[in-house]
């Protein structure tokens, strides 16, 4: 790690050209630390310096640094499954059977991936509250930031996420995998006039069968991962672009504010400096050192802290923790109760409760709370940053108070998620009765 | 000079869109199936000196023939919600019922595992989110064999009834 002074000295100054053919984990300098962002590929994203407090774990709790490292999981545990899984309906089952206990190290690969996914449902869901909460969607003093349509790119990724997961549980052709086609299709199909047409596209015909399994497949290995990859880098690009994490705009706005009392228009001025296309949060940079510290090391070591101890939980996780395998799909018998993975046991729990009369007209509860309401929940809060009227002083504060209403109504609807979530899974048993945990199923034969 | 460089660049640019559209469309098209591969909706279940008195659940068809002295009816176990099987469940006392203006002998209730829609003997949508009633199917005689035939694609009014000579 030595630098030798002579080409040091030797090297031409002129801009995009670098001293230094190698990059340091463990810079000496601020040029170093610099030079190790632009001359690494895997660095080229972040910037050269973050403000500090962006990088506190209380503040975001790494939870979208997390959802990546799963996501870098899912890949890469994928990888060997789809050299190992056959998408069809007479070998699929077998095929994940020998993963499970035939293929050397096949149960415990099976189990990263899909730990992962699951733990990715929940990181997701928890960044979106994060985001909320702290108002992270709004745009603050920085020129040019379009915070909104990062959380639009969000809201696509959670979508994303969701429909993977789903055409993942597919994939072993087992009980759980055909109802949950049975359902997911029938409740596409419950859409007025264009419903048939919809479940015969994405089922390849009227009954569940071969070309249902290929459909499902190539939108869980090719066409959704894509999509999210391409989401992902937007996302990541609209971060760079809005200034960073949307703390690092209230403490422009402190600094601003602070040095608005002695001279007002001359400090304006100095924040104006970055008026067109570089963001604000440059002249602060400049403007108060303090606040700042270098990308590398303090920003790499935290993402590096937080992807591997994700992997390292992961892995160690996934040697305790089976992956479940439920009898061969059988269409002939559906399970008793047939339940949804945990994540969408608050959608069973709503499209049971939803079915209502008027008169002699009967709408079904498939559409009311299969498209409707979650329909309308997703545009609701696609929408919401323009919905949203609160002071930019408001962005990236935790429990903002010009924000305690909104925050409110949010957290009591993701109570009402969690509530049903936790009903579906703990009190519902055969006929999808309400029985207390405590309580014993009554003996149901499995046949009629 | 320039209009007619703004017309081709128009022309270009159009020209694309409706390339990229159509490549667009017939992708899409391609994915809904012109031939279908699955099973007849009309199938042969047996004789019906062969049904057992009451009910006899076919897991095939997911159908549910019954069967009362020489008068059959069949009535589809799937249920009208989000398409789960139904099973059906023994009533401890059989009920006599009109029908469809013919009387019928109830001997079974319908309950679906997947949301806990519960139906009568005749099919009717009780409770749960259930929002149709079990559709009746034709049932008729092959003049071959004399098997029963179901028609899964035929949906009958609730006063069919098919009475075997």
């Amino acid at each position: 790690m030595s630098t030798p002074a002579k080409p040091l000295a030797a090297a031409p100054t002129a801009p995009g050209v670098h001293p230094k053919a190698l990059w340091s984990l463990a810079p000496r300098s601020d040029r170093e630390s610099g030079d190790a962002v632009v001359s690494n590929f895997l660095l080229h994203w972040f910037p050269a310096k973050v403000f500090k407090r962006s990088l506190d774990w209380t503040y975001s709790f790494w939870l979208g640094t997390i959802t990546s490292a799963l996501l870098l999981l899912l890949v890469l545990s994928g990888l060997p499954l789809l050299f190992l899984y056959v998408p069809s309906v007479e070998r699929a089952y077998g095929s994940v059977k020998d993963i499970e206990y035939v293929v050397t190290f096949g149960s415990w690969i099976r189990s990263v991936h899909r730990l992962s996914a699951h733990l990715m449902v929940a990181a997701v869901c928890l960044h979106l509250v994060r985001v909320f909460l702290t108002g992270a969607y709004k745009n603050g003093t920085g020129r040019g930031q379009r915070r909104e349509w990062n959380w639009v790119l969000g809201v696509g990724m959670l979508l994303s996420t969701l429909f993977l997961s789903f055409t993942g549980y597919l994939l072993p052709w087992d009980q759980l995998a055909y109802w949950a086609v049975t359902v997911g299709t029938n409740i596409a199909s419950s859409i007025p006039v264009a419903g048939a047409a919809i479940r015969e596209l994405l089922i390849g015909g009227r009954t569940i069968d071969q070309p249902t399994l290929i459909r499902f497949y190539v939108l869980h290995v090719l066409v959704l991962p894509g999509a999210l990859g391409a989401f992902f880098a937007y996302h990541m690009w609209r971060v760079r672009k809005d200034g960073g994490l949307a703390r690092a705009d209230r403490e422009a706005l402190l600094r601003e504010k602070a040095e608005e009392l002695p001279a007002k228009t001359k400090t304006y001025t100095l924040l104006g400096v970055a008026r067109g296309t570089a963001p604000a949060i440059r002249s602060t940079t400049l403007e108060a050192p303090d606040l700042m510290v270098n990308a590398v090391p303090d920003l790499t070591r935290r993402v590096a802290t937080a992807v591997l101890g994700t992997i390292a939980a992961i892995s160690i996780l996934s040697t305790l923790v089976r992956s479940p395998l439920e009898e061969a799909a059988n269409a002939l018998v559906t399970p008793n109760p047939a339940k949804a993975p945990w994540y969408f046991l608050w959608l069973q729990e709503i499209v049971t409760d939803t079915t209502f009369h008027i008169g002699s007209f009967t709408v079904n509860g498939a559409f009311v709370g299969g498209v409707i309401l979650p329909g309308l929940l997703v545009g609701v809060l696609t929408l919401w940053p323009w919905l949203d009227k609160s002071p930019a002083s408001a962005t990236g504060v935790w429990f903002a108070r010009t924000r305690r209403g909104q925050n409110l109504v949010f957290l009591a609807l993701c109570l009402v998620v969690v509530l049903f979530t936790l009903i579906g899974t703990f009190c519902r048993g055969p006929y999808w009765h309400f029985y207390w945990p405590w309580e014993t199923w009554p003996e149901i034969p499995t046949r009629i | 000079m320039t209009e007619r460089r703004d017309f081709l660049m128009k022309l270009g640019l159009g020209a694309g869109v409706a390339g990229l559209a159509s490549q667009g469309a017939a992708s899409l098209r391609s994915l809904v199936p012109n031939v279908s591969y699955d099973a007849p909706t009309t199938v042969k279940v047996g004789l019906p000196m062969e049904f057992p008195d009451g009910l006899k659940f076919l897991p095939d068809q997911r159908l549910f023939v019954f069967r009362q002295g020489n008068i059959f009816h069949a009535v589809s176990a799937v249920c009208t919600h989000l398409g789960c099987t139904v099973r059906a469940e023994a009533l401890s006392q059989p009920e006599e019922q009109t029908v469809g203006g013919a009387p019928l002998r109830l001997t079974h209730r319908f309950l679906c595992p997947c949301h806990g829609s519960k139906y009568g003997g005749d099919g009717t949508n009780l409770s749960g989110p259930a929002p149709r009633p079990l559709a009746w199917y034709h049932l008729e005689v092959a003049p071959d064999d004399g098997q029963l035939v179901v028609d899964l694609a035929l949906e009958v009014g609730r006063d069919f009834r098919l009475t075997v000579a």
